[in-house]
């Protein structure tokens, strides 16, 4: 993650039209916000979409944003967010059964990628909202407070849903050891 | 599992990430310099606001009486529609869009806005979406993508099927039966062929003017346009629909109306076909703008079920299945997405690829080309998507 007296002079290079601060602040913020993507909808496709376009939307409002604030939970917040409509969309379609994705392979997951597909697999049994406090907290390293405010949710409601998702992940990892 | 552990598990690169990486930053990069390009807009002054509300209100009285909304609606599509439309909002790859339609051909930007070129019956892309070449009644008509007429050469019988080279410097259209092929600045032009079937001629990707089209016996030909020397032809054949080269110019699709479609080589040797379900008809192909993969439409008329096929090497994959007809396919420069028309919905397709990441509907599709809804029962038809 980039330090905050580089990520400031990015955001402010940025906002003077410098095309090389604005590849800084990308290089510096798209791996976490690529894999908080990812661990919420479990989809590499979707999760560049849902990436790059949060990442277009800071890029249009890039003039308006008030440097002195970090940049990573503006992003965050519209990444998350993004990935739990998009997972929560796609479980809706599951459900009225639409016919339009069938016979439709997943893409095979490259070899050589360091996230365990035991990790990524567990944490598919979670809703949507379960698993981006999960990435929230243990990825993005946001306190219980930050994500209530992050989500627009009482902090009560965060720490039930992180407490809740350690005991499934927990229990879903242990089934799956050997 | 201890919060450590979780932590240090989470924190793994996941699939995809680098080369996702890289494609985005390219999209981003291209966002941040267009938009510093864009000047920003300047503080509103008092009466601005004041002539701004004005204006407003009158368009809202103006709305409630027929006349008014046809005006309105005309307005709103010179202009360009506000991002909480509901319809077309924004192309979710780079370039631009040509659709035909009723009215005319349109150009739909990135953003969503969109333009009609004029009166004209039909168009296409130049090779770097520079200009436009049109055809309407007897005459082709070169223009620029604003609408600005360069030049336009009229002949005795209508025209059509006008398709602009690679190389910038042909245009090969049909006059009635026969294939003549124009300079690209409206210069010399001359016969090509006669006995041509009603299929729009196909350039051959790649500096060389080499163009493939059908006689009236279904044999495909391709020639050298500059030398007239014909390269290799096909025998005589069930009429086809749509001739369509891969992006290296090393194979050649003809799509017929029936169920075979042939693939050939460079040389004219068949390498390939496709064989759709007995009965079912394609209406639309297309090869990626990258390799060799073709994404086709599949219908059965029987049931009335449509499906969007892609077949690459030999292996077919069916990424959608609907009700009704799908006719075109059209993919995103970039090859990403795949854009298909599905006129029994009034809807618009865009998939992502590989697989279905993603599915962008676009509805009321012919009311979006038909401003003043003068009621056209044709459903627009893509023209192209340029350019990467």
């Amino acid at each position: 993650m980039p330090g905050s007296g580089d990520e400031r002079a990015w955001v402010r290079g940025a906002q003077a039209g410098s095309a090389s601060d604005l590849e800084a602040l990308f290089r510096g913020h798209w791996p976490r916000a690529y894999r908080a993507a990812y661990l919420v909808v479990h989809d590499a496709a979707a999760a560049e979409d849902i990436a790059q376009e949060a990442f277009l939307s800071a890029v249009r409002a890039i003039h308006t944003f008030d440097r002195r604030r970090p940049f990573g939970p503006w992003l965050h917040r519209i990444v998350v967010n993004r990935a739990i409509d998009w997972a929560r969309a796609r479980s809706l379609r599951r459900e009225i059964g639409e016919d339009a994705l069938e016979g439709t392979p997943a893409r095979p997951e490259p070899p050589g990628h360091g996230l365990s597909e035991e990790i990524a697999g567990a944490l598919t049994g979670l809703s949507p909202e379960h698993r981006a406090v999960v990435v929230l907290r243990y990825l993005l390293e946001y306190t219980p407070g930050e994500i209530a405010s992050l989500l627009d949710l009482p902090r009560g409601t965060v720490n039930s849903r992180l407490r809740r998702a350690l005991d499934t992940l927990e229990g879903r990892l242990e089934e799956e050891r050997p | 599992v201890t919060e450590a552990e979780l932590r240090r598990r989470l924190t793994q690169p996941a699939p995809y990430e680098e080369e996702a990486g890289q494609r985005a930053l390219e999209v981003v990069r291209t966002a941040f310099v267009e938009g510093e390009r864009v000047p920003r807009t300047k503080r509103r002054s008092r009466p601005a606001i004041a002539i701004a509300v004005a204006l407003a209100a009158a368009l809202a009285v103006a709305a409630i009486t027929p006349p008014g909304r046809a005006f309105v609606q005309r307005l709103r599509d010179a202009v360009g529609r506000s991002p909480s439309e509901p319809a077309l909002v924004r192309l979710p790859a780079p370039g631009r869009l040509l659709v035909d339609s009723a009215q005319g051909p349109w150009i739909v930007q990135r953003d969503g806005s969109k333009r009609l070129l004029g009166s004209y019956d039909a168009a296409s892309w130049s090779p770097q979406g520079k200009f436009v070449v049109a055809t309407r009644g007897h005459s082709v008509v070169a223009l620029e993508p604003g609408g600005e007429v360069h030049w336009t050469v009229t002949r005795p019988q209508p025209v059509a099927q006008a398709r602009w080279a690679p190389s910038g410097f042909r245009i090969a259209y049909r006059e009635g039966s026969s294939l003549r092929v124009v300079i690209g600045n409206g210069t010399a032009d001359r016969l090509l062929a006669r006995s041509v079937a009603a299929v729009a001629p196909a350039w051959r990707p790649g500096p060389v003017n080499t163009l493939a089209f059908v006689d009236t016996e279904g044999s495909v030909h391709v020639v050298n346009v500059d030398t007239r020397g014909e390269l290799w032809a096909t025998a005589p054949g069930p009429p086809l629909r749509e001739l369509a080269w891969s992006a290296d110019g090393d194979r050649l699709l003809a799509m017929s109306r029936g169920r075979q479609q042939r693939i050939y080589d460079g040389q004219g040797l068949p390498v390939s076909t496709i064989r759709l379900a007995a009965g079912h008809v394609s209406a639309g192909a297309s090869f990626t703008p990258t390799g060799r993969t073709i994404a086709l439409t599949d219908f059965d008329p029987a049931t009335s079920r449509s499906a969007i096929v892609v077949v690459d090497r030999g292996r077919e994959q069916t990424l959608f299945k609907a009700a009704g007809r799908l006719e075109d396919v059209e993919w995103s420069p970039n090859g990403r997405w795949l854009l298909a028309t599905w006129p029994s919905a009034g809807q618009w397709l865009f998939l992502r690829t590989p697989g279905v990441g993603r599915i962008i509907t676009v509805s009321d599709v012919a009311g979006e080309f038909d401003p003043g809804e003068t009621g056209s029962p044709s459903f627009p038809r893509l023209a192209g998507w340029c350019c990467s």
